[in-house]
């Protein structure tokens, strides 16, 4: 916590440009927390239909109403409201969609990167008997569970099945590892290749553009705003997980890793002690990179108006609103102008967080 | 060479197989299939009301020919609560009915007895004396108690004496349901084996075939909607990389020229600047700028053109081609500018300092000499598999363009179908999108090879 403290000072002196958009970010979560005390005239889902395509700052309106600073869009929603209530709905989304994407990536890629593909030794016995496990935990973990909540199935039904689970599980694992290894093919021990296992996992679910798969997934799952987010997470955790992985590699070879490991510490303490402060920075760049990327692509979606309801504020909705009236300059260049700005920010951040970390080493 | 093509042909078959099967399994398990919302209505308006049984009947025999009537999967495990022959139980409103009784009563044999004998109740109705019995039907589709049941099973006893026949048999149904009843079956697995007559059996056998189904919307083979749209998608594609490549390579060589330090201060903040501006925002900014009546009108907004006269030749067709793929093109080559020039001026300032370039400026050839003849090949080689990794991340670009400039490819044709459910047209872009990347990797190997002599040597 100090040194990420220190790193920021340092990089605090370094560039104007770094400064600008750290204060801008910090205006943006400033105003996104402060808005219901904000003496907004109009609520950004507000219909005014008296007043449609309303250009900003235009004047000799005499009707009693108070004005619209920003202009109105095709149903006379307040494009000032809707943009500042637009800032809350993108990091509403896309800050615990990446946090959960880098947490589970760090851990993913921390794990293939040090246990590579020949480090983890388990007894073939052992991997049939999860394997075997596997079965009953998809049963009474995850389809009963999923079942219940459709048929309104009450708590105590929910704490069965989930103490079956568990405890099926258990005795799967219990009782069929030392069974299996009575086999003498299942009772020799195998390397583990995680780090394969992860490559491969991330090379399938990349073989399709993310657009396209996030497109087609949204056409399965309903249009709510957890299954949206269920979804991103499970399409961007790849990139941290790539970055972790390479950097749990270089980091595995240095002289103070070796150190360590010839002290013996638990691959847990090498993991948390002495990888994770390292890991710490590239991951920082990677989750500002990649809120960039996700504030554009929930932007996009809503305004292709895929996967998200109608009733969501968003930069992208506003802007989608220009395609019924192509003379509304406003409604695509003030949101528009929100969004690329607060992309430029994250980048600018990044990149100069990225280049500090890289002079230092 | 060809066996390495061959080998890595082999090796994408099992990753393409898995991504297809997961997104058509999905797919499937969703409720709702294409069409139930308006073909197996029952709430119809005032004049339909009448023939809501051949509504249904059209609604089966929609399902029999689409295939949707068969189970999954060649086997499937469910609760043994539920009964096996649920996925034979149209429409689905009767079928979420059957899994609530059948789940609530944890006895999927009584469950279906009764269900049968209500339907067949409501059928023998006539109608005045289905309005005696409605608040008993309705309290039967929604109790919740078992109760309720009970109380509503002997109300309608008592409503319709005079047909004792067959309400006798209902109650008779409930009672062993109501009696039958255990609590804990859910918690039992039951597998089914359905063999090779399943709806996974078919689409795989029909892939194989190279047959992706027939769309939903209107019946026509999946293959026939994409092959049309393919084409427009393929020549926007390859028309903006080309031009967004070569103009790329240019600001690279003007950037790393001695005296380019004015391109350098100039280009990349603005290449930097340029690459925040989401693809849809730029691409609506242009059409609000150069395409739209308040400001400029430079290009037609929409489309391709709504009559194409035949005996034009190919250069007025592709003049007309042009006009409207300009501003698509424009946006697409403008949101890659940024990625690619980058890149090559990266890989360009790597060769720079090297011996080999120092030596060709003391040997006193020009700079244009320098930068072209001796740096280009070089720094090129590993842009050739950028690019190729680059094609796939295109087609993302192309789908928010065709939809905003209303181009048919297959970007729009995704975002169509997708509102509208058309899965299996859906499952077919999926897998287009898959085997598009596969060529842009095995065409970047080939391109690999044929440009360094040294892979050549390795692979054969």
């Amino acid at each position: 916590m100090k040194k990420l403290w220190h790193i920021a000072r340092e990089v605090w002196q370094l560039a104007p440009a770094f400064r600008l958009s750290l204060l801008y970010l910090i205006l943006l979560a400033v105003v996104a927390l402060a808005l219901p005390w904000l003496p907004l005239a109009y609520g950004p889902n507000e219909l005014d239909l008296e007043q449609i395509y309303q250009a900003p700052l235009a004047w000799g309106n005499e009707t009693y109403k108070p004005r619209h600073w920003l202009g109105t869009d095709s149903l006379g929603r307040d494009v000032l409201a809707n943009v500042l209530y637009g800032v809350r709905t993108a990091f509403a989304i896309s800050l615990p969609v990446m946090v959960m994407a880098s947490l589970i990536g760090l851990t993913l890629g921390a794990i293939a990167g040090l246990f590579g593909n020949r480090r983890l030794r388990l007894s073939r016995s052992l991997l049939t008997a999860l394997l075997f496990a596997l079965l009953p935990f998809t049963y009474y973990g995850i389809y009963l569970p999923i079942m219940l909540y459709s048929q309104g199935a009450t708590y105590s039904d929910f704490l069965l099945t989930g103490t079956v689970a568990i405890g099926l599980t258990f005795v799967f694992v219990i009782v069929l590892a030392p069974l299996f290894s009575r086999i003498p093919f299942l009772s020799r021990t195998i390397h583990f290749p995680t780090d394969e296992l992860l490559l491969r996992i991330i090379e399938v679910q990349t073989s399709i553009p993310r657009l396209i798969l996030i497109l087609v997934l949204a056409a399965i799952v309903p249009p709510t705003l957890p299954a949206l987010s269920v979804l991103l997470v499970l399409t961007f955790w790849t990139g941290t997980a790539r970055l972790t992985r390479a950097e749990m590699l270089r980091i595995r070879e240095l002289p103070f890793f070796e150190a360590a490991t010839s002290l013996g510490f638990t691959q847990k303490r090498l993991l948390v002690r002495q990888a994770l402060p390292l890991l710490l920075g590239p991951v920082l760049v990677a989750f500002s990179f990649g809120l960039a990327g996700l504030l554009m692509l929930e932007s996009t979606l809503s305004f292709l108006n895929i996967g998200v309801s109608t009733d969501l504020v968003s930069w992208g909705r506003m802007i989608a609103g220009i395609r019924t009236n192509t003379s509304a300059w406003w409604l695509v260049a003030i949101p528009g102008a929100m969004l690329s700005l607060t992309v430029l920010a994250l980048q600018t951040f990044s990149y100069y967080l990225l280049r500090f970390l890289q002079h230092k080493k | 060479m060809a066996t390495f093509v061959f080998r890595r042909l082999l090796l994408a078959i099992p990753t393409l197989w898995f991504i297809a099967s997961v997104i058509f399994l999905l797919s499937k398990l969703m409720p709702g299939a294409f069409g139930s919302s308006s073909l197996g209505q029952q709430e119809a308006g005032y004049y339909s009301r009448s023939d809501a049984a051949s509504r249904e009947h059209n609604y089966r025999q929609f399902l029999e020919a689409t295939g949707q009537d068969l189970p999954l999967f060649y086997f499937s495990i469910t609760s043994a609560a539920l009964p096996d022959t649920l996925h034979r139980i149209f429409p689905e409103r009767d079928r979420t009915f059957l899994k609530k009784l059948s789940w609530q009563y944890g006895n999927p044999m009584a469950a279906t007895h009764f269900f049968r004998s209500l339907k067949e109740f409501e059928k023998v109705l006539s109608e005045t004396e289905r309005l005696q019995v409605q608040q008993h039907l309705f309290s039967i589709y929604s109790h919740q108690e078992h109760a309720e049941l009970r109380q509503a099973l002997s109300g309608i006893a008592q409503q319709l004496p005079a047909r004792s026949a067959i309400t006798s048999e209902l109650i008779v149904k409930g009672d062993n349901l109501l009696t039958d009843s255990s609590s804990y079956t859910y918690l039992l697995p039951s597998l089914q084996w359905h063999g090779s007559q399943n709806q996974y059996h078919r689409w795989i056998a029909g892939l194989l075939k190279g047959s992706l189904g027939t769309s939903l919307r209107d019946g026509r083979p999946v293959t026939t909607v994409l092959g049309e749209a393919v084409g427009n998608t393929w020549w926007l594609l390859l028309a903006s990389i080309v031009v967004a490549a070569l103009l790329a390579l240019e600001m690279a060589i003007l950037m790393i020229r001695r005296s380019g330090r004015i391109w350098r201060s100039t280009l990349l903040p603005s290449l930097f600047l340029l690459d925040s501006v989401p693809l849809f925002v730029l691409a609506m900014l242009l059409l609000v700028l150069l395409a739209s009546p308040a400001f400029l009108q430079l290009f037609p907004v929409y489309g391709m053109g709504y009559y194409s006269v035949s005996d034009q030749n190919w250069l007025q067709q592709m003049g007309q081609w042009l006009q409207f793929m300009a501003l698509p093109m424009l946006c697409l080559v403008l949101a890659n500018l940024p990625y690619l020039t980058n890149q090559f001026y990266q890989a360009m300032a790597g060769v720079a300092g090297q011996d080999y370039i120092r030596t060709a400026r003391a040997k006193g050839l020009s700079e244009h000499r320098v930068i072209r003849r001796h740096m280009l090949r070089n720094a090129l080689l590993p842009v050739i598999t950028l690019l190729s990794d680059y094609l796939p991340a295109l087609v993302a670009g192309a789908v928010i363009v065709e939809t905003i400039f209303a181009i048919p490819g297959v970007g729009r044709l995704l975002v169509e179908t997708v509102l509208a459910r058309d899965y299996p047209v859906i499952v077919g872009i999926v897998v287009i999108a898959a085997v598009f990347r596969l060529i842009s990797h095995l065409m970047s190997d080939l391109l690999y090879a044929l440009a360094d002599p040294r892979i050549r040597a390795h692979a054969s």
